[in-house]
């Protein structure tokens, strides 16, 4: 395992009080694979991987968990040491990540130089290297973000990312801003370039067709968990949460025909009031009285599920594959 | 280019505007028209002269066109009371009020983004709590009263720096530029200075922290903080970077402002200025040399707008560098 | 971190009154904005009451016991201030000062604040030729330079409180307008805004019970600068002798105690206070319209 997660808890201080954006997450990332980080929006994804990196907002702290990257814990020193060196981030938008008063160019030099061991030389040929590596052209390197189209823009993020050849690359949802189009060719770019390089990678998206394209392994999270994870094919093909099963129905499926489409009524919990047991009752059609009480993970070490009907999941799948399962919400939460 | 030209035009229609607003102004003046560029203070032929020259015989719209004719070639009449012509007394005192705003300005421009940049950097501590609404005070305080009370300290009570004037009377100079140079000419310099710096810092301050707050929160500030970069360069390379541009461009504003606001100063400090010029033709109703001192404010004003613009965009790549495919 | 402002819902029945109440409690949640009302308050009510308290009249020429001219008599129990070198009760004036201060700054803040905010919603709602001839009117007004263009319209016009105000509204209008109507720019598209066109309101019925309320604030802003800018400028104005020679002003009082020499006496008592005074009424308008600005357009912080 190039990286290890376990039970992370990243709080947001607020004028409503503590927001638990992320609240005992465990994942593992093993080497050489792409894990996909998905869940819908504000479950905490982002949150999750800027604290790899140790960039949180200013009014956010890790409340507990630690995260382990080859074995060493990842303390502020280790951090601050390994932060590009070994672990680069690819942003949502490339556009407000890059300062738009100096040319791409310079700036690539200026990670190299600055935190690499470049000389100023050797770091033009090297930008150059990168631009081509991922398919831009070198004459680019002279120019200002601005100057670049949106998917160009996010081509020179991933070289940003792999200057200093890190074996981990955190991805925070790299193409969601893109239109279909491009938003293939770069995904076509990160997967040629992880196989070339032999990168682990964390990609993060609220799109499960996103997954399925490119990924290993997946993540799903949900309210600050994760509620079920294990290798793409098997997840996707078999989920055992409810809430995943919910999130395949709410996405055009690119491994089986298309289903109809049918969104998870309501929306997720407030993370600032405290909630115990599973967070899903509220929107599970599964849900059951005990599923308040406390919430449980089961499953072998590759497949992980946290629904406590796991024993059941074959037939909650099925029942999940009718539309209808999903417009009427959860039996117990009426009543 | 094209956005070169757009706000040249703009400033120059600006001037014109202003210009014409002066033009009728003077002319409509309560009193005779004529008033106003013929006095009794000049003899016979020096009247004949200016009537002649500024058409004052003639309908307004042509006085109109004559008067912008002769503003191009810098003609501007005689002073009443000098019997000399305004374009000269103006150039005299041109460099003194130019050398007292730009010093003062580089020095409170110097101050405040370096002041403002470690309070942003500082922000939420009691230092904050505290500078912050001193500064609002030094931009409350009338630029005048700030002098008079370092003149009554430093000046009569000290007796550190002179009382006024920019020369020590009995001084003798070859020419100008050695009596600008010279270390007398500094020293009546230094409190009038001081005195405009610290009325002018808490613009650049305020702007500085305000803008460093903003940028710190910035996505590319975040990464560069994954970069691993080290704190002085976040903050100075990437943070201050971005906050300076619209300092740079209030600097360039700040010229042609503080110009027109430095009357009062020049007025305390007895400072041969063109601020004060202005006030004396006011009171004297030299109205020449009144007309003309207020153009030449004006002037400096709409370049310097001309100039902010032209800095904005050299400045921010965004403007100066066009979008490609 | 500050929440974004969120328009307020316009109810048709009493679209200000929402805006009212929160613009009124507004001062309680920030402490500088909080001081600045107090400050204003005190100035209003020595204003108010400057009879009673300096029974003496400012421009009297007063004699010791012993009938000599008072003349430079430092602070003591009997001129809490001392005198001028004329013999007039500086306190005196200090306090009857405070009247014309507030006269100025309130009569220029009004009309600063109306006519920016009436232009800025014309201009930012109907566009147009409209707009366009108003914003060249402001950026010809802007290209004056301001203290230079009061000084020759009063020296010319005469010097009265009323060219005074009359000048410093003439060059203050169109920073308000320009903002105010960039606010009514982004308003107008705002889903609101456009659900009242929908139903077929009335284009100013749109802009006085939909906009307008939403503008208010901003128009406070401007209003509190204002009446700093008209104070300062009075003073500056009435310190270069271009003042009104009957009223007692603290510009006057400064100019008077420059030319008298009061410097280089090291008469203090006489200048200080005045300068103080103008510090805190100016002071206050800043701390007021930050606080506004905080509470109700966070985005315009800093300018
Ligand atoms: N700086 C912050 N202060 C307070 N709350 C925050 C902050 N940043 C994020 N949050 C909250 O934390 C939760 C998780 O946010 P996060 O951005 O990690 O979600 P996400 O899964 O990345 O969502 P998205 O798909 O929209 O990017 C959300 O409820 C969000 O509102
Ligand atoms: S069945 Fe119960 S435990 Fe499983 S997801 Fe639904 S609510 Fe949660
Ligand atoms: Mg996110």
């Amino acid at each position: 395992m190039i990286l290890e997660v376990d039970k992370l808890q990243i709080h947001y201080s607020t004028r409503s009080g503590v927001a638990r954006a992320v609240d005992g997450a465990s994942f593992v990332v093993p080497e050489g694979r792409i894990v996909g980080l998905v869940g819908e929006s504000g479950c905490g994804k982002t949150t999750a991987v800027r604290a790899i990196m140790g960039v949180l907002a200013e009014n956010g702290r890790q409340a507990g968990g630690r995260v382990v990257f080859k074995g060493q814990t990842m303390d502020e020193a280790t951090t601050r040491r390994l932060r590009w060196r070994d672990i680069a981030y690819v942003p949502q938008s490339a556009m407000s990540s890059l300062d738009p008063v100096y040319t791409v160019g310079s700036q690539l030099v200026e990670v190299l130089t600055k935190r690499g061991t470049h000389s100023r030389a050797s770091a033009r040929a090297r930008s150059a290297e990168l631009f081509d590596l991922v398919g831009l052209s070198e004459r680019r390197l002279a120019d200002y973000p601005h100057q670049f189209s949106g998917g160009m823009r996010q081509r020179a993020a991933i070289a940003m990312a792999l200057a200093l050849e890190p074996s981990l690359l955190l991805a925070d949802e790299p193409v969601t801003a893109l239109d279909v189009i491009v938003q293939r060719q770069i995904l076509d770019v990160l997967r040629s370039l992880q196989q070339r390089l032999h990168l682990s990678m964390v990609l993060v998206t609220h799109d499960i067709s996103v997954v399925a394209y490119l990924c290993d392994e997946v993540v799903v999270m949900y309210a600050g968990q994760v509620v079920e994870s294990g290798p793409v094919r098997e997840v996707l093909a078999r989920p055992r949460h409810p809430y995943t099963m919910g999130l395949r129905n709410a996405f055009p499926d690119l491994l089986s025909d298309a289903l109809e489409l049918v969104p998870i009524a309501g929306s997720p919990p407030d993370l600032s009031e405290p909630l115990s047991g599973c967070r899903f009752v509220p929107r599970c059609p599964f849900a059951q009285p005990a599923c308040s009480i406390d919430s449980v993970v089961t499953g072998s070490d590759g497949h992980r599920s946290a629904c406590r009907r796991d024993a059941e999941a074959d037939t909650i799948r099925t029942a999940a594959l009718d539309p209808r399962t999903w417009q009427r919400s959860s039996s117990f939460a009426m009543s | 280019m094209r956005l070169v030209v757009e706000r040249f035009t703009h400033n120059a229609l600006a001037l014109l505007a202003v210009t014409t607003i002066l033009f009728f102004m003077f002319r409509l003046m309560p009193g005779t028209p004529l008033a106003a560029f013929i006095n009794e203070n000049l003899n016979a032929d020096q009247q004949q002269a200016m009537l002649e020259q500024f058409g004052l015989d003639k309908p307004m719209w042509q006085q109109y066109f004559i008067y912008l004719g002769n503003l191009l070639r810098g003609e501007m009449g005689l002073s009443f009371f000098q019997r000399r012509p305004v374009t000269t007394i103006l150039l005299e005192v041109l460099p003194n009020s130019v050398i007292l705003t730009l010093t003062s300005l580089i020095i409170a421009y110097a101050f405040g983004v370096l002041a403002g940049a470690w309070l942003a950097w500082k922000r939420g501590s009691w230092i904050e709590r505290v500078a912050v609404p001193a500064v609002l005070a030094t931009r409350a305080a009338p630029e005048f009263w700030i002098g008079m009370v370092l003149l009554a300290l430093l000046s009569f009570n000290a007796g550190w720096f002179p009382s006024g004037g920019a020369s020590s009377p009995g001084l003798a100079y070859n020419n100008n530029w050695q009596r600008i140079f010279s270390l007398d000419y500094v020293h009546h310099l230094a409190l009038p200075v001081l005195t405009l710096a610290l009325y002018l810092q808490g613009l650049p301050l305020l702007l500085m922290r305000s803008n460093m707050l903003e940028v710190m929160h910035e996505e590319f500030v975040t990464m560069a903080r994954m970069k691993g970069l080290s704190e002085w360069r976040i903050v100075i390379g990437h943070a201050a970077r971005n906050a300076l541009l619209p300092v740079v461009t209030a600097f360039a504003l700040g010229v042609g402002l503080s110009m027109g606001g430095n009357v009062v100063i020049e007025t305390v400090f007895s400072w041969p200025g063109i601020g004060r010029l202005l006030v004396q033709a006011v009171s004297a109703h030299d109205y020449p040399v009144a007309q003309g001192a207020f153009l030449m404010i004006a002037l400096v004003l709409a370049v310097m707008n001309f100039v902010a613009d032209l800095l904005y965009m050299v400045l921010d790549p965004r403007v100066s560098h066009g979008r490609k495919g | 971190m500050a929440e974004r402002a969120e328009p307020v819902p316009a109810r048709a029945s009493w679209p200000l009154l929402p805006v009212l109440k929160r613009m009124a409690a507004m001062p309680l949640k920030d402490p500088f904005a909080f001081a600045g009302l107090v400050i204003y308050l005190l100035f209003v009510l020595v204003a108010v009451f400057a009879d009673q308290l300096a029974p003496v009249d400012p421009l009297e020429i007063l004699f010791t016991k012993a009938g000599k001219l008072a003349a430079n008599v430092p602070p003591g129990v009997e001129f809490p201030l001392g005198t001028t070198n004329l013999g007039r009760d500086i306190y005196a004036q200090l306090v009857h000062g405070t009247r014309s201060a507030l006269a100025v700054g309130l009569s220029a803040a009004i009309i600063v604040a109306t006519v920016g905010t009436i232009v800025g919603l014309v201009a930012g709602y109907f566009g147009g030729t409209a707009d366009a001839v108003l914003m060249r009117i402001a950026d010809m007004a802007l290209s004056l330079p301001f203290l230079p263009f009061v000084i020759v319209l009063t020296g010319f016009l005469g010097a009265s409180t009323s060219n005074i105000v009359l000048a410093v509204a003439l060059l203050l209008w169109p920073n308000s307008a320009r903002v105010i109507r960039s606010q009514v720019l982004t308003l107008r598209e705002r889903a609101y805004v456009e659900a009242a066109r929908v139903t077929g309101a009335s284009a100013w019925r749109i802009l006085f019970v939909h906009i307008a309320p939403n503008i208010l604030p901003l128009s406070f802003v401007y209003a509190a600068i204002a009446i700093g800018w008209a104070i300062i400028t009075e003073a500056s104005v009435s310190f270069l002798g271009f003042g009104d020679s009957t009223s007692v002003s603290w510009g006057m009082m400064l100019q008077d105690a420059f030319a008298s020499q009061a410097l280089s006496r090291g008469q203090y008592a006489w200048f200080v206070p005045p300068g103080i005074c103008i510090v805190l009424v100016v002071v206050a308008g800043f701390f007021i319209s930050r606080g506004y600005e905080e509470v109700f357009m966070p985005r315009l912080r800093g300018r």
